[in-house]
């Protein structure tokens, strides 16, 4: 299957000169792109520590040695190779919107895997609603893309979101740590936040791309509304009008306002998208200012 | 009060029918919509506790009640409510404006056309604005000038458009007409008005008892006494006693009240040609003949020498033809038998040659070859051959025959019509032998003895000398010679009645029988005008001035028709007819108008309901000033009480 259904060819050019960007400092192999705060085989000198029993000896600095008659052992900066993990939630809700978000979600995810390939990162993509659906590990160069539309174009929006057990899932399926790109809209009627901050607690960085479409934002309709949640089928009854409007608004972005503090306290990232942004502008307007990719 | 344009029944069936689409749009506006969204969580904020309220069925019963009184604003508007007396309202008018020739006329400075229209002007000003006017144009024909019409620029514009015409004034069709008119065509009857002088012809004054009864008629009239004397009649016809006189006939007739002597003078092609003083008692007619030798065509004028007024009768014109000889050419060693045949026509010009000039291509148009056979035939229309020489004659000669009585002439052909011989015996004849289209006109015995052959050219055989035999002191002989020129030459003697008159109805009376295939009867561009034969008389029509021709076997009649038609008696109006320009019009109280006010606050209503309750409010369209239109709404508490109020469902 061709790539040309969630990104065009001109625009994967356009994208190849950005690159996944992290602010943590993972320990790693060399073969990154971030330089990491943990000393590693690197070309660079870093720093000198106290020579314990069990370093290399390759590494000890003899100079300092014959001056001093003590052993301390040269470090060297390193840019390791991080885990790019991307969550991609394919719950119902995802599927609502014009154009749907989860249309939106999948064509982002596309342009971050294609990033990252074109980096030689390795992405392993997975999706999830109420449970971590089956992940796609991807690495190697931008030749291996193909397949990673395949798998993005056979992906559906169904079933409930449920971020907790999907945490739980993620945490004991993944203990290296690494960035975590998580591609939603963070509608889970039991909370997120939760999940979240677990999810950062093990070590992970957190980059949280929120999506919404407009309506979810301000709903266009007014007067009487008998609503259906996509998800849970739940019903409601509401005579909406311009007040309510604003507290719909008010309380939709306070709860993205959560959602960013959440991020930036984990030392992680927030960016909120409208799917009427255009796709292209999403990518190099909020992404690359949110550091995302640089 | 009262609806002009919708009954109350259709009135209130419209604003049924809109009431129950706007009613069923407006439950359907604001039923409940059902919508899917991603989550529920951020439509039931914790701050507003779930509240269970009954749901009415009608959420804002002001907006539709706006909506519902606007349109039924917009409704009275179209309908054109009014206030005021119907029986006030607007009534429709039929104002006959006269347009005969005598409106030409002049009294003073002023015409009597310029008077009518002034009148009827003003009676048209004094009308309610409400009312409807229609103009009638009445001659011998009544034309609506406009329909009914409450354009007061337009019906002011047809009046003075208005122009008098050629004929009599026919007043008995224009009141039936109106009257056909108003009972059909009008709302409600109003006046019939007649601006005019009202000359009639005499027969309709006497038919007035028979006149249409108009009930509101009202009468403008306009006031000349005149003196006025006119030419009635002029004709115009060829002498039969003299050679080349034309006879002029004028009837002259006197309109006024006091006699009056007056000159009438004629002129030929700007020459005078005679005149006569004519003495003319009040409402009299005097004929006079003038004869007037020529045979040159031109045109023939007679005119009244004095001052009157009224112009157009004055002077007629007439146009007169050529009146041509008929060139013969005899050739005959003994021209002194024919001379005396032929030199008592006096429409003949004959030339007597020795049959040894001949020439066949002499300047006639008819030539006589008396006993005679020439080498060429000659190129004229007609031969006439006689005795020719058996050798050469064109019609094969049968046989001699001496001492034959005559037994019979063909009365039924043009050339023996009216020939009667009696005992008489022809010293020697030839006999001819008819073949084909030869026509035998006299016979004896043995056979015919004269044969015409029709066609081009026409050809007469005669078997003897007509002067020579005994036929000689017979009076059929100078008539036999005038058939037989008349046959071969029928354009010159063809007999030319040329009358003038006045337009309008013309009737023409033949000498017999005549079948209406025969006839024809054309304007001055040889365009065909309608007529009519009952008996031996035609009638046709014209409103156009112009000249008429008419043909027909028995020849040809020039009607010369431009002399306007003039009645002779003033109208009496019935005495229930009011008179003059009407003053109580302008105190009627008038119905008034307020379907613009309507329409104006029913657009007002529509308006003030979108934006208290429509799309504008609901989408917020005015993003820039919607301030003051939500405190408006939020000092209205049937508008705020419930809203924004969101209601959990039992499921």
């Amino acid at each position: 299957m061709s790539a040309a259904p969630l990104i065009d060819r001109a625009f994967l050019e356009k994208l190849e000169r950005l690159t996944l960007r992290w602010r943590k400092s993972f320990p790693g192999l060399v073969g990154g792109h971030n330089t990491s705060r943990f000393p590693g085989p690197g070309q660079e000198f870093f720093d000198h520590r106290h020579f314990h029993y069990g370093d290399d000896l390759r590494a000890v600095n003899w100079r300092a040695y014959l001056r001093l008659e003590k052993l301390f052992l040269k470090m060297f900066q390193v840019e390791p190779r991080v885990p790019v993990r991307v969550l991609l939630d394919t719950s119902g809700s995802m599927g609502t919107g014009e154009p749907s978000k989860f249309v939106y979600a999948r064509r982002l995810a596309a342009a971050l895997t294609y990033v990252g390939l074109v980096r030689l990162d390795t992405i392993c993509i997975h999706p999830f609603s109420s449970t971590l659906g089956e992940g796609m590990v991807c690495s190697g160069g931008r030749h291996r893309f193909a397949p990673v539309v395949d798998f993005l174009t056979g992906l559906e929006a169904r079933d409930a979101s449920h971020y907790a057990p999907v945490a739980r899932q993620f945490a004991s399926t993944y203990v290296q740590r690494g960035l975590l790109v998580i591609l939603s809209d963070f509608l889970d009627d039991a909370g997120c936040e939760k999940p979240l901050q677990s999810l950062a607690d093990c070590g992970h960085e957190l980059l949280l791309i929120h999506l919404w479409a407009d309506e979810d934002r301000e709903p266009p309709w007014v007067g009487e509304l008998d609503l259906t949640d996509v998800e849970t089928g739940e019903k409601l009854e509401i005579s909406f009008d311009e007040a309510a409007r604003r507290e719909y608004t008010a309380s939709f972005d306070s709860y993205a306002r959560t959602l960013q503090e959440l991020a930036v306290r984990t030392g992680g990232r927030y960016i909120g998208l409208s799917t009427a942004v255009p796709f292209e502008e999403a990518i190099f307007g909020p992404l690359i200012h949110a550091g995302g990719v640089v | 009060m009262s609806l002009l344009n919708l009954s109350l029944g259709e009135f209130f069936a419209l604003f049924g029918a809109l009431s129950g689409i706007v009613l069923t749009l407006y439950l359907l506006d604001r039923s409940r919509r059902r919508q899917v969204v991603a989550t529920l969580r951020f439509w039931n904020p914790a701050e507003h506790p779930p509240e269970a309220r009954n749901r009415r069925r009608i959420q804002q019963p002001w907006s539709l009640l706006l909506q519902l009184l606007s349109i039924c604003l917009l409704l009275l508007a179209i309908a054109q409510l009014q206030f005021g007396s119907r029986e006030r309202s607007a009534r429709d008018h039929i104002v006959i404006l006269d347009t005969s020739a005598w409106m030409s006329a002049r009294t003073g400075q002023i015409t009597l056309a310029g008077q009518a229209k002034a009148l009827a002007r003003a009676y048209v000003r004094s009308l309610p604005a409400e009312d409807r006017v229609m103009i009638i144009r009445a001659d011998a024909l009544p034309t609506p000038a406009t329909p009914f019409e409450s354009d007061r620029a337009r019906i002011e514009q047809a009046i003075l458009d208005t122009t008098p015409g050629s004929a009599a004034l026919d007043l008995n069709e224009a009141l039936e007409f109106t009257s056909k008119v108003m009972r059909t065509r009008a709302t409600r009857p109003g006046e019939v008005v007649f601006a005019g002088a009202g000359r009639i012809a005499r027969h309709d004054a006497d038919a007035g008892a028979g006149m249409p009864h108009i009930d509101n008629l009202r009468v403008l009239p306009v006031t000349l006494v005149a003196e006025n004397c006119g030419i009635r009649k002029i004709g115009l016809r060829r002498s039969m006693t003299a050679d080349g006189v034309w006879q002029v006939f004028v009837a002259v007739r006197n309109y006024g009240r006091a006699p009056r002597q007056v000159s009438l003078g004629l002129r030929f092609g700007g020459a005078p040609a005679g005149s006569r003083t004519l003495a003319l008692q009040p409402d009299s007619e005097q004929n006079i003949t003038f004869e007037y030798k020529t045979r040159a065509a031109g045109w023939l004028e007679a005119r009244l020498l004095d001052r009157d007024d009224f112009a157009a009768d004055n002077r007629a014109v007439l146009e007169l033809p050529a009146m041509p000889l008929l060139k013969v050419a005899v050739f005959s060693d003994e021209p002194g038998l024919l001379r005396p045949v032929l030199a008592s026509n006096p429409g003949v010009e004959a030339r007597f040659l020795k049959t040894s000039q001949y020439d066949p291509g002499i300047d006639a148009q008819v030539v006589v070859l008396d006993r005679f056979r020439p080498a060429r035939m000659p190129a004229a229309a007609g031969t006439l051959w006689i005795e020719p020489p058996s050798a050469g004659s064109p019609v094969p000669v049968r046989t001699v025959v001496q001492n034959a009585p005559v037994i019979s002439w063909n009365s039924d052909h043009q050339l023996g019509a009216g020939l009667h011989t009696k005992d008489l015996r022809l010293g020697s004849a030839q006999v001819f032998a008819v073949s084909g289209t030869d026509v035998p006109i006299a016979s004896v015995e043995a056979g015919p003895v004269i044969v015409a052959r029709p066609g081009t050219p026409k050809l007469l055989v005669a078997g003897f000398h007509p002067m020579r035999s005994g036929m000689r002191y017979e009076l059929a002989t100078p008539l036999l010679f005038a058939n037989m020129l008349h046959w071969m030459a029928p354009e010159v003697f063809r007999r030319t009645e040329i009358m003038a008159g006045s337009v309008g109805s013309v009737a023409h009376e033949f000498s017999a029988d005549v079948a209406a295939s025969d006839v024809t009867l054309t304007g001055e561009g040889q365009e065909a005008i309608p007529f009519t034969i009952q008996g031996r008389q035609l009638r046709f029509f014209t409103l156009t001035p112009g000249i008429v021709r008419l043909k027909s076997p028995e020849g040809e009649a020039v009607y010369s028709l431009t002399l306007p038609e003039v009645g002779e008696t003033r109208w009496e109006p019935p005495k229930t007819a009011l008179h003059g320009i009407p003053r109580h019009f302008a105190g009627l109280a008038r119905a008034t108008d307020i379907w613009p006010w309507l329409a104006v606050l029913g657009g007002i209503g529509l308006l003030a309901e979108w934006l208290l309750f429509g799309r504008a409010r609901r989408s917020n369209f005015f993003r820039r000033a919607p301030a003051r239109i939500t405190s408006l709404a939020a000092r209205l508490p049937w508008i705020t009480r419930t809203r924004g109020r969101p209601v959990r469902k039992a499921s």
